[in-house]
Parts: C-alpha cells; structure tokens; sequence
C-alpha cells in the first residue's frame, strides 16, 4: 500500500469547504494586518532612532535566537519548557504549510504530490510528537503559573486565552487525527507512524463509523474556528509576542552596553530634554512595552526589587506601554513615579537578562534627565549637594579640589603637569583620591604598577571626577562639561594609556567620552594588571590560604563582560573563590550605581546589606571587588547587617599588593 | 516691583587655605569658587517673590573680579533678569562700609521697593553690609530672616532669636531683608534657564564709578587660630579604659581632687 493519508477526508475539497475555509484564514490574517497597523501607528509616536544599521548581522543573530531560543534558555526551568513547546508548535506550523502547499497548490495544480512514502511517515510521526511534546509542555507551564505560581508572575485574561486556545487547538487537532484513523488507518501499517493519534483512534473505536465521521466534520470546523481565533488575537493579545518579541531581536540595542544618547545641549530649536512624554521616546522604547511578555525575569533580578524598593523595571515598561495604548498624553513620570525612577542603580541585570532584548535602564535614565534638566529635582538635597560638589570641587564628596592628589604624594608618583612622559595615565577618579578606605585601592596600583616597573603618572589637581554618577543622576549638562574639561586635559598631555581603577570611570571614559571626541586607549586595571601578569612583570607568592568570594561589579562585568581577569589575577596570587549564588552576569548590584552612591537609601532594606550577606553564606571571610563604590558599600553593608569581623572587603589590589613576589 | 538681590564670591569651605603674602587675606590660589550660601537664600526668595508678584524685575549685584560674572551667571540661571557686575579686583581689600556704600550707590536712584542679602558673607562674616545698605539708603531692614510672605505690599518676615525664639516682624516696600539658613531650599538651575540665562544682560560698572567713600576698618592681620591639645582617643579592655581616664582625670584636672 501506499503510506500517504488523503487530505480533506471527509470534508472533501469542494467549493463549498474551500471558500469559506480561505474567506476565513484571509479575513484572520487581513484582522491581524490591521490589529498590528494600528499599534504600529502608536510605535511610530515615538522619535526616530535607526535601528536596522547592520541589517545582515541583525537578521542572522535575530533567526538564531530565535530558533535556538537561546535568550529563553538563560533560565533553565520556564526556558526549556517553552523552548520545546515553540519548536513543537513550529512544526505543527510548518506541517500545516506543507499540506496546504500540496493539497491546494501543488496537487491540483501540477498534480504533485510530495506527502507520501517515508517521507509521510516521517512527516506524520513527527507532527505526532511535535503536538504531544507541545501539549505536555503547555500543560507544565499551566502547572508552574496557576499551580506552583512563581512569585511576582502576574495572570491576566490573556494567559488564559493563550492557555485555553493554544490546548484546545492541539487537542482538537489530535481528535480529528484519531476520529479519521479510527476509520481509516487502525489495523494498518502506518497506525504506528501517528502514536498519539492512535491513542485517540482506539479511545474512540468504539463508535460506529458514522458517528466518527459527523465528529470529525465537526472537530475538523471547531479547529479551524479556532486557529482563526488564534490569528486574529494575536495582535489583541499577548500572542503578539510572537512578532513582537522576535522583531525586538531584530531592533536589539547592539552597543556598546550601556550607551546612553549624548544630548545636544545646545539644541536651540529644542523644547525639552529627556523623556516626560510618550513622543520624547524613541519608537523602540514604545515597542519595547509591545515586546515584554511580563516574564519578570528582570524584576527577579532587580536589587531595588529585592530590597522593596518601589521599582519593578518590568512595570516600568509595562506602563509606559498602558500609557502608549490607552492615554497617549499622560505625563510619564508621574505615571512610573520619581521614587520608582530614583530608585535604579542601572546594574543593567534587568537588561541582561531580558528575553526580549528590551532597553530598560535607558528609559529610566531619560526620565530622570527630564527631571534634573527640566525641573531641577534630585532624589534629595544631599544628592543636590553632591551635584553641587561636583560643580564647584570636581568631585561628590565635597572636599576641596586642591587635595586631589595628596595621596600619591608618600609614593612619589609623578604629575603629568611635571613630567608627561609616563607609561600609562592613571585617572583615579573621585573614591580612591578622597576617600580613605579607598586611597588604599590608588596606593596599592601604584605599588603593584612599580614592581612591574611601569612609569604611572596622575593628574593631581587638575583630575576631576568622569562625570559618571551625575550622568546616571539625569544631569547631562554638568557631565558634559565636566567630561570636556578631562578630555582637553588629557589630549594636551598626548596620552597614550589610560587606566583606571573605578569601573565606573573605565565604562565612562572608554565609552561614553568616545562620543565627545575622545579616543585615548583606556583599561580597567584587572586588565592591565592581567596583562602584565601575563608578560611575566608581575609575580606572587601564593600566601597564607584565606576563604574569598568575589563580586562582580556591573560595569565591569555586566557592562564590559570582564569577568575572567579579576579572577585570573586571584588565582595567580594563590586565592580560591568560592562563588555566591549570583555571580558574573547574575551578580547582584552593591547599591551604588546610577548615581545612588551620592543618595541616602530611605525606601526598602538596604542593597549593600543583602549582598554582604550573600557573601557571608559562602562562609567566606573575605569579600574581594573591584570597585571603589561596591568597596564603600561593602564596608558600610558588613556594619549594618552585622558581619563586621566575620567578613572583610578587599579590593582586589590590597590583596595582589600584599603577596607580590619580593 | 523692583527687587534687587545682593550676592558674594566666596571660596567653597573645604578648600586648603594658604595666607597672602601680605598676611592680610586668604591666598587666592588652589581656591574653589561658589557663591555665599546666605546669598543662594536670597536668591531664591528674591526669585520666588517675582514669581508671586506681576511684572517683576529682579537684578542682582556682585562686586569683585571678573570671575564672579560665573556665580552671577548662576543667579541669572536661578531666575534673575539682570547682573550688574561692579568690577573691583580688589574688592576683598574694602570694608563692609565701603562695600555697603558701593551698593547704596548703585542702588540709590533705582527706586528698588525690595533688597536681599545674605545675612554674612561665608569668608569675612563682618553681618554689616545688608543693614549698612539699608541705612545708607534710609529704608528699613530685616536680618537673619527665616520665613518670609509678601501681600499687598506688606511684608511680614520672620527673624531667628536666641534661644529657638523668633520674632514676626511686619514692615512695607521699600525695605532690605539679610536671609539666614533655614529660609527656603535654592533651587537647581534647569537646563533652559542655563541657556537663557547667558543671553541674559550682564553689565560691568568700574568700582571707581560708585566707590566714594574712605574705610572705616583696616584688617591689620589674618592668621589660622594656634593648635591647642588636640583631642585623645582611648583604647582598649573597658576596665583599662576606666583607670586611664581616672588617671588622666587626676594629673590633669581638678575634679576629683
């Protein structure tokens, strides 16, 4: 015999099943053109930003995440289940395309009929299991959010039309399989090809031949009105993720991380600087909100979240999208709150993890430029005078300029305003030239940089602070200013290496300064001193064994993806790590980000204090960073959760410095 | 209305102060720059009052070197119409009367119904030149001001006592009121109003123009106070701790004699 199953059995191809079978699927797909014009109409509020440059590596990274669903699989429990429900619906699509490419095109037309032979079998056993694997797997997902409901996962009217539609079609499907095997195909060699159908052949072999078929007529309508309903609420429904959160992939931001827009100042023609409305926005932010399937993973690693703060990044973008669809001329920031905006260290977890590639601390930051540069407010007065401090002194602490460079004056380390011939500019910043606990960060380098014999030189007095915190602050225009005056600085000395010890600095001069005209080479010192360790310029003697964890700071890892070197410099100092839960990518922000280093932290418990005591768990008497605002922090966080004694932090100099090889 | 609002240079607080070498003044050099914090108080009332009342016209004056056109810049940021910037490059040499009396000068044909200084200057503290102003001009004065309401030409004010007591002063236009920490929050410049703040007018009038007057005072000599004992930190079991202060106590006080 032939193995090959008749298409249209029972319902029969004639006139009266194929028009209205097509009026209907073109009325479904005409219903979901339309439902998407009418968002993009909303997307296109928004300001122009040119997100199709690179088009073709875009495609290629857009298909692969797609069909690999590699953003999905980040998080391993929800991400494969959908993972093996996309690929099982993906070929029931696909499937569904193949017999309607045969039956209405290719077999009338030409009279060519591919479905059959093993490649029917295979053809047919596979849909089998696509459908049962995707039946399973949406049965596993209905358990994990009506049954085992994570915390913070929010179930609107749509999951359950997603759930009942997507379980009815499937199964509808497989009634229809089994009510024609039941006539058709039981008792014959190719049962076995269509397992899951024959389950249902058997279930319903009892009934008489004339019962399966009036059933299977019926099932056959009931499926299409079903899929049709499936089309048409893609649009109106969360189902429109599967075009929108694929197209995000498309328009994803592609650096460098954690680029924020330069603003023209001096733009006379414009009204307003950052975001209060929904036309200040880009169109991508707008779609963004479209994007989001309110998967919470973002939420799940916000420190501000965590530690009941008001700030959900996944609500933020949530509204703003209530605000594009429902009440376009509502004021944004009223709607998202200023506690909300404030309350972000832009650790960037929430960006990082996004399975939809959406822009979140962007949005926030814009908002916040909106409110310092149009109304002048700040989440305190002592982020004001902070702000103020930058101004007047070139740094948030407050301490008079002129003593910028007091710490370097027992190591003899030179000026560049004396001697510009040096090896590499180290640019201090801020922490480790006024702050006591992290001048020892500055004094170690030095040492570390003079026993490998590079020639280090400063800018004492003339350094001022990046401009790094007052820019996450909202106050583009005393960032630019400050920025301009380094960089005119830093060019009149004909540097060739920068190298900082603030992750902070590094991200803004490496980066953010490239849009002001600056190109001077700049690294993190766990890069450079990687370098030299390298070259064989540094050696250590592995000392006395200590329990370390180490933590991650978001700009160098999340921002800068450095996350070997750090460990690689421990390591050659004879230093084992053992890891906390949230580590490299997953790390978990020390509080200080965005600017917040300069802000008290009324709402919720404290940042610092729930990281000092993730590392307390790893029974670790030492909490090493990389970073002079997680040191402050940590030093601060150790006091208030009580661990002073158990836990110590270091830097990752202080330690390198005291087991350099003699 | 017209309101004129009187502000200072100084160095921010925390800078390393050196003496000239007249020994006569602070040296000029590794100095941060800010305007006088009583002064942002002034400021900002004189501010919120042309936003209360029509037809405002704020100016304010500063007198000194052409690096205080920056800080007035500020002041034009914050919401004044116009600087008149009295340039003096030594003005740090003249009393507070010769400083009151420039100001007088300036201000004595301009029928201003409102002045606002600040109640001391952060680096000389002389707390004359507000109320020499007003004397000079014969209107009334209000110092060291913490609360401050302006209604149909009344003005009532609130003035800081020893002790927490205040005092309700009331008065009317023309009147010159010294504002004192606690009066109000000065605001942070928005960006548009930087902007147009720089197109703003702001003119330079040579000292010598409005300077009349002889001092009446002469800084014969500035000095830092001479180091005394310093504090002492005692450290240890709180047992130790106890008998080391009852033996400090003995040698080197009277009390437990």
């Amino acid at each position: 015999m032939e193995f090959t199953r008749e298409i249209y059995w029972n319902v029969g191809s004639s006139v009266g099943v194929l028009i209205p079978m097509y009026l209907l699927t073109l009325t479904a797909f005409a219903v979901l053109c339309y439902g998407f014009w009418q968002r993009v109409k909303v997307y296109r509020l928004g300001q122009e930003l040119n997100r199709t440059d690179q088009l073709d590596r875009r495609i290629i990274d857009t298909v692969r995440s797609i069909l690999l669903q590699s953003k999905l699989l980040r998080v391993a429990g929800p991400g494969w289940t959908h993972a093996f429900f996309f690929w099982g619906f993906l070929l029931l699509f696909i499937g569904t395309c193949l017999i309607v490419v045969q039956a209405d095109f290719t077999d009338p037309l030409f009279d060519i009929k591919f479905l059959t032979g093993t490649f029917y079998k295979l053809f047919s056993i596979t849909l089998d299991i696509a459908g049962l694997v995707a039946i399973v797997m949406l049965a596993g997902l209905f358990i994990r959010r009506y049954i085992v409901r994570p915390e913070g996962l929010e179930n609107t009217k749509d999951d359950l039309l997603m759930h009942g539609l997507l379980f009815a079609i499937l199964v509808t499907g497989f009634v229809i399989e089994g009510a024609r095997m039941a006539v058709t195909e039981l008792g014959t060699p190719l049962a076995i090809w269509s397992p899951v159908g024959l389950v249902f052949a058997k279930a319903m072999a009892a009934l008489d031949h004339e019962a399966l078929r009036s059933l299977h007529k019926t099932t056959w309508w009931l499926h299409l009105l079903l899929v049709i309903g499936f089309i048409i609420s893609i649009p109106f429904s969360k189902f429109r993720h599967i075009f929108t959160t694929s197209a995000n992939y498309l328009f994803a931001d592609r650096g460098p991380k954690g680029n924020m827009v330069t603003l023209d100042l001096e733009d006379e023609a414009a009204e307003s600087f950052g975001t209060a409305h929904l036309t200040d926005l880009s169109w991508k932010d707008i779609f963004d909100a479209d994007a989001c399937t309110v998967c919470k993973r973002c939420q799940d690693r916000c420190p501000a979240y965590a530690t009941d703060k008001p700030l959900s990044p996944m609500k933020v973008v949530n509204q703003i999208g209530e605000v594009a669809f429902t009440s376009p001329e509502a004021n944004l920031i009223e709607t998202v709150s200023t506690d909300v905006l404030w309350a972000c260290t832009t650790c960037r977890a929430c960006q990082e993890i996004c399975p939809a590639s959406i822009e979140h601390v962007n949005k926030i930051l814009d908002m916040r430029r909106n409110l310092v540069l149009m109304e002048g407010e700040f989440p305190g007065e002592e982020v004001m005078t902070a702000v103020n401090q930058v101004e007047v002194n070139g740094n948030p602490l407050g301490i008079g300029y002129a003593t910028r460079g007091d710490w370097a004056a027992e190591l003899g380390v030179k000026l560049l305003s004396e001697d510009p011939d040096v090896d590499i500019l180290y640019f201090v910043g801020c922490y480790a030239s006024f702050d006591k606990r992290n001048q020892a960060i500055a004094k170690a380098f030095i040492k570390l940089c003079m026993a490998a014999g590079v020639k280090v030189g400063i800018l004492g007095k003339e350094e001022k602070c990046c401009g790094e915190p007052v820019r996450k602050m909202g106050n583009e225009y005393l960032y630019q200013s400050v920025a301009a005056e380094n960089i005119a600085l830093i060019k009149q000395y004909r540097v060739k290496q920068i190298v900082t010890t603030c992750p902070h600095c590094f991200n803004t001069l490496a980066k953010d300064y490239r849009d002001l005209d600056f190109d001077t080479p700049v690294e993190h010192y766990t890069v450079f001193l990687e370098k030299l360790l390298g070259e064989g310029r540094l050696k250590f003697t592995p000392g006395e064994a200590i329990s370390c964890t180490y933590h991650d700071s978001c700009y160098l890892g999340r921002y800068n993806d450095i996350y070997e070197a750090p460990r690689a410099l421990l390591a050659a100092a004879g230093i084992k790590l053992n890891e906390m839960i949230k580590s490299r990518a997953e790390s978990f922000c020390c509080g200080a980000g965005g600017g917040r280093i300069m802000a008290e932290e009324k709402l919720g418990s404290r940042i610092s204090e729930t990281r000092v005591k993730m590392a307390a768990e790893t029974d670790a008497s030492t909490l090493i960073s990389s970073c002079p605002f997680c040191l402050t922090m940590f030093e601060d966080g150790v006091k208030g959760a009580e661990l002073e004694g158990q836990l110590t932090p270091k830097d990752i100099t202080e330690i390198l410095v005291e087991r350099l090889e003699a | 209305m017209k309101i004129l609002v009187c502000i200072k240079q100084v160095p921010d607080m925390e800078s390393k102060f050196k003496l000239n070498s007249e020994g006569n003044w602070y040296d000029n050099s590794d100095l941060a720059w800010r305007m006088n914090e009583y002064d942002e108080y002034a400021v900002e009332q004189a501010v919120q009052l042309k936003t209360q009342v029509d037809e405002a016209d704020l100016t304010v004056l500063s007198i000194g070197p052409d690096r205080v056109k920056e800080m007035m810049k500020k002041a034009l940021a914050m919401g004044c119409d116009r600087g008149a910037h009295i340039s003096d490059d030594d003005s740090f040499k003249k009393d507070p009367y010769e400083i009151a009396s420039i100001i007088a000068a300036f201000a004595k044909d301009k029928e201003f119904d409102l002045i606002f200084t600040g109640m001391q200057s952060q680096d000389r503290g002389s707390g004359q030149v507000g109320v020499l102003v007003a004397e000079t001009l014969g209107i009334p004065s209000i110092t060291t001001i913490v609360d401050f309401a302006f209604a149909a030409g009344q003005i009532t004010a609130k003035r800081e006592l020893e002790g927490g007591i205040k005092a309700l002063i009331k008065t009317t236009a023309p009147a010159l009121l010294t504002c004192q920490l606690g009066l109000n929050t000065p605001r942070y410049p928005t960006l548009p109003n930087i902007m147009k703040a720089k197109k703003k007018e702001l003119l330079s009038i040579p000292v010598a123009e409005l300077h009349k007057v002889a001092s009446k005072q002469e800084t014969a000599r500035m000095y830092f106070p001479e180091k005394r004992g310093g504090g002492l930190v005692l450290e240890g079991a709180v047992g130790n701790l106890a008998d080391q202060l009852i033996k400090i106590l003995k040698d080197k006080t009277g009390v437990l004699a």
